[in-house]
């Protein structure tokens, strides 16, 4: 069975052997390969590069392609502003001043704006990874492309006009069928509505306004034969139930859900639930390891892998360090490793004597490679391997050694030099590389230096 | 029910034309503008800003109960001045720089004027100069910065050492909020309050202007 294989039977709400994983690397891809937000949103080229290094890296069952909620916006006549570390903002709202619902002749065409650019990348993803992942296209939810279009009066026109709020998300339902049939038609296997605002209404204006509208767009996107996700951001808790009744194949909340009361709503109609790893406090400002315990305890907690994708509370900032990516990789794809190393890193005591060699005094260099375990980590095999064709190349000048993460000892050593992250390779006692696997000319010219 | 539950009533469900036939009912029968304004909208507002951080309502309930607040209070306004009564204090609002998100920023700002502070808001992508500009300009005691995005919070930052460099931190205290905003992070920055919900971020700013008055009396006292 394929990584996609594996995301399509949990999608068809069967049980597998493992949760699948679908990292949100929306600008966060551009930082794999130095890029800035504006350059991977622009540029084909970039942002397809991008994607290969996160599918490379992250080895995700689904990735989204591009995660940005103003594409639609943009060209229905919405200013941007750019930043380079996070997605664009709307900057102005064409319908502020003026109470009506744009003709249907402005609707999106896939020539557009970046779509052109966005569709052409989603064709190039399909053909290089689309046989073993599963792809995302993201659309704008109409709520949010509402109030992009109308702005924050459209929270008062839900009692001022109630008849003009149902005619313009009725408009942005069309932008959302128009897109999410470009998108399929450029190969996504998942159409995901991305609707951050439906957190911010109760249920019963959910009701009364967004329940025809999204379950009107979900019809259509199983009609045309992707699968879709309702992505929701912020504390959406009190309108999980009413999403479920939108019947979307999956839905995926935020950090501020309680992921396990809302999975016994999800569950009851048997709709898939994803999330919801915390953006700030674990992913961006965690060590690997909060990262690796964060979701091997979330994993823990669940009786079956059955409806449950583990995935981001919401797109992943730009910053956030790739060996805690990894680390939740590794989690994801061995749980039990991990979950036994995670134990072990939090018990083992500092009174395993371990001697570090004299660094100082070596005859000659020192490749130290620190995994979880490369036999069964993907990462940690890469790093090994490539620390293995290092040493095939020097041969007898070079020392080399690798450190299980699965042994006791191992991580004493590890707490001792101070490896916060796995796989690294430390070169005569200082780290060199962490969780990036070095291209042969760097390993070789990093120990050259100290040869 | 007495008139200024009415208007307590009335306002929470955002009927402000109602609200404003109230107050003006109210003024007519001889209650004092200061007793509408606290006992009427204002108490009006505190149930509302329970209830937010409840999440017993949201974001449309709490913008349509502050327009009717903002009516009935509109029409009190002269009888207040008349009366002399001031705003429990004075703040200045915004979100900094690089960060067009406003709801948040909206909220806290209805919540502040709801217990009766004077909010002046600087709307959306605030540089860190003109929120330090606008406290001393416009005397007010509490900088308030709003960031919904990670990649802005650090601006807050910026906030925080110009004020230091300015030297106003004595008079003028600096809060912070937003969703990716916490209190470790508040403290990190060297900001002075942090809150996470627009109705403690009120509560806040109310107890910061009654203890700052309280240390400017001493002060002036010694």
């Amino acid at each position: 069975m394929t990584q996609k294989e594996l995301l399509f039977s949990a999608l068809r709400h069967e049980v597998t052997e493992r949760a699948p994983w679908v990292p949100f690397a929306g600008v966060h891809a551009g930082a794999l390969i130095g890029a800035d937000a504006v350059e991977l949103l622009t540029n084909e080229d970039v942002l397809v590069k991008a994607l290969l290094e996160v599918n490379r890296l992250y080895k995700p069952d689904g990735q989204p392609v591009v995660f940005d909620l103003q594409l639609e916006a943009e060209i229905l006549g919405c200013q941007l502003l750019w930043a380079k570390d996070g997605p664009p903002s709307v900057a102005n709202h064409p319908l502020a001043d003026t109470m009506t619902v744009p003709c249907r002749c402005t609707l999106p065409k896939p020539e557009d704006g970046r779509l052109p650019m966005v569709l052409s990348a989603m064709r190039r993803m399909k053909e290089a990874v689309g046989e073993t992942t599963a792809l995302y296209g993201l659309i704008c939810g109409p709520f949010t492309l509402a109030s992009h279009l109308r702005g924050n009066d459209i929270f008062m026109d839900m009692y001022d006009d109630e008849e003009y709020v149902k005619d313009l998300l009725g408009y942005c339902v069309d932008c959302g069928k128009l897109m999410s049939d470009y998108f399929i038609e450029a190969g996504m296997d998942v159409i995901a509505v991305v609707d951050p605002l439906v957190s911010q209404i109760s249920s019963a204006h959910f009701e009364e306004f967004l329940t025809d509208p999204f379950a009107d767009l979900f019809a259509h996107i199983k009609e045309k034969g992707a699968f879709s996700s309702f992505f929701v951001c912020g504390d959406a808790t009190r309108n999980i139930e009413v999403m479920c009744k939108t019947k979307s194949d999956s839905i995926s909340v935020d950090e501020n859900v309680d992921i396990l009361a809302a999975k016994a709503i999800t569950d009851k109609y048997n709709i898939l639930i994803g999330g919801n790893i915390p953006l700030t406090s674990i992913m961006l400002h965690g060590t690997q390891q909060d990262n690796m315990k964060y979701v091997v305890d979330l994993l823990a907690k669940v009786k079956e892998y059955k409806n449950l994708i583990i995935a981001p509370g919401c797109d992943m900032p730009y910053a956030v360090p790739i060996d805690n990516v990894i680390g939740i990789t590794q989690a994801v794809l061995q749980t039990a490793e991990v979950r036994e190393m995670v134990k072990n890193y939090v018990s083992v005591e500092d009174d395993i004597d371990i001697e570090l060699p004299d660094y100082v005094h070596l005859t000659k260099p020192l490749v130290e490679v620190f995994t979880l375990d490369s036999a069964t980590c993907a990462a940690c095999t890469y790093m090994m391997g490539a620390a293995n064709v290092a040493k095939e190349h020097f041969g007898d000048k070079i020392d080399m050694v690798e450190y299980k993460f699965t042994v006791k000892e191992n991580i004493a050593r590890c707490k001792k030099i101070g490896v916060k992250n796995l796989p690294s390779i430390y070169i005569n006692g200082k780290l060199k590389f962490s969780s990036i696997i070095p291209s042969k000319e760097k390993l070789e010219a990093a120990i050259n230096e100290v040869l | 029910m007495s008139i200024l539950n009415e208007i307590s009533e009335n306002m929470q469900q955002g009927k402000a034309k109602v609200v404003k036939e109230l107050v003006q009912q109210a003024v007519s029968e001889g209650y004092p503008a200061k007793q509408i304004l606290e006992d009427g909208l204002l108490a009006g507002m505190s149930i509302i800003g329970e209830k937010f951080k409840n999440n017993d309502i949201f974001v449309p309930e709490v913008l349509v109960a502050a327009r009717a607040m903002n009516m009935g209070a509109a029409l009190l306004k002269p009888y207040l001045m008349e009366a002399g009564v001031k705003a429990s204090g004075k703040v200045c609002i915004g979100t900094v720089k690089g960060d067009l998100h406003d709801i948040g920023k909206n909220l806290v700002k209805m919540m502040m004027e709801g217990k009766g502070l004077e909010v002046v808001d600087l709307g959306t992508d605030v540089l860190p100069e003109k929120f330090i500009e606008t406290a001393r300009e416009q005397d007010c005691q509490i900088i308030c910065c709003s960031a919904l995005l990670t990649t802005t919070m650090g601006v807050m930052e910026d906030v925080v050492d110009l004020a230091d460099k300015a030297g106003i931190r004595d008079n003028i205290k600096i809060m912070v909020g937003g969703a990716p905003v916490t209190e470790a992070f508040c403290h990190k920055i060297g900001a002075d309050k942090y809150s996470p919900d627009a109705a403690s971020a009120a509560d806040a700013a109310i107890e910061i202007c009654k203890n700052l008055t309280i240390e400017q009396a001493e002060r002036g006292s010694l």
